[in-house]
């Protein structure tokens, strides 16, 4: 930032240089503030739901409320829904996903902290892959290996040659298209919101800085950074919600009997 | 995925239609992602330049044929 206002060669768009952020110690690239975001939502999340959790009695309190409608929401609506009644061995995965997820989101409009992790691509990735060895762990626990391998690849009632057009397309949705737009829908969207944000926060605090024309037009910048902060909000949540049924989607594929 | 079994039994309605959604977009868009690719890939080898739009409108018609397969015919 400092060196945005020091620059006098007129207004420097964001840009993807403003995601890689120096490390904090040395030249340690482990010490980035995405990292240090990763470990406090891990405190954050932890902290919150002992909390929440520790006096539980039957009249609850508000926290004790927040706490488990957060964990009813994820139980009920996306584990019970769409897995059926194997579900609760899910659970556990979904909620850590869900809430995971959606606190590393909202770091991206929380004031000070104000950096999506998720818009460094490395975390979705990870995400992405846990899920994927997992679905595909419990399709091949709960049918076999090679009756998986085989639902995946050819599917009844087709004749033989067409195979050689379905077969890739179906074994490509399934290691290939799932898990990497799993991670890319999460990772573009951090990443477009945080740029959005910016483009109108910097670009309002610039026009201040400019002739008194463009001050007066700069409020406007401002307003519309506000209104997108309440919209990036809304994404932030819908995201973390996406992922997280997309993955009990493709648990309740592959617990499912036959196509 | 298609409701006929016993786990997916008591799901509701527009979960099913919710699954066959997403299901759908990942199938078209691996449709002409793998046979875009291998066209991509074979005018590379051959020096050609059309393959890839032929392997594009192939994948595309394969995949809307697959998911034809499997959502459209009950």
């Amino acid at each position: 930032m400092g060196v945005r206002l020091a620059a006098e060669e007129g207004f420097q768009p964001p840009s993807t240089a403003d995601f890689e952020l120096p490390p904090v110690f040395a030249d340690n690239p482990f010490t980035t503030k995405p990292v240090f975001l990763v470990f406090f939502s891990v405190i954050l999340i932890s902290t919150f739901f002992i909390l929440a959790s520790r006096k539980a009695s039957v009249v609850p309190s508000k926290l004790q409320f927040a706490g488990e409608s957060i964990y009813g929401f994820v139980r009920n609506d996306l584990a019970r829904d769409v897995i059926g009644h194997e579900f609760m061995r899910f659970v556990p995965y979904l909620f850590t996903l869900f809430t995971f997820i959606l606190t590393n989101n909202l770091f991206g409009i929380i004031p000070f902290l104000q950096f999506p992790t998720m818009s460094r691509v490395s975390f979705p990735y990870v995400l992405a892959l846990f899920t994927f060895v997992i679905f595909h762990y419990v399709a091949i626990k709960h049918k076999g290996l090679m009756a998986y391998l085989k639902e995946i690849m050819f599917m009844p009632g087709v004749p033989k040659p067409v195979y050689v057009l379905l077969t890739p397309i179906e074994v490509a949705t399934y290691f290939i298209v799932r898990p990497l737009t799993l991670s890319l829908r999460l990772f573009a969207n951090m990443f477009a919101g945080h740029l959005l944000l910016l483009v109108f926060i910097l670009g309002g605090e610039h026009l201040l800085q400019g002739a008194i024309g463009l001050k007066l037009v700069s409020p406007f910048a401002f307003a519309f950074g506000i209104a997108l902060t309440f919209f990036e909000f809304m994404v932030q949540c819908l995201q973390a919600y996406i992922f997280t049924l997309l993955t009990a989607l493709y648990i309740a594929g592959a617990l499912a009997d036959e196509h | 995925m298609s409701g006929k079994n016993s786990d997916n039994e008591n799901l509701s309605n527009s979960q099913n239609e919710e699954n066959a959604l997403w299901s759908i977009v990942g199938y078209l868009l691996s449709g002409l992602l793998i046979w875009g690719g291998i066209g991509w890939g074979l005018d590379r080898w051959l020096g050609t330049t059309y393959l890839v739009l032929v392997g594009m409108l192939l994948g595309a018609g394969a995949s809307i044929y697959l998911v034809w397969l499997r959502f459209g015919r009950d």
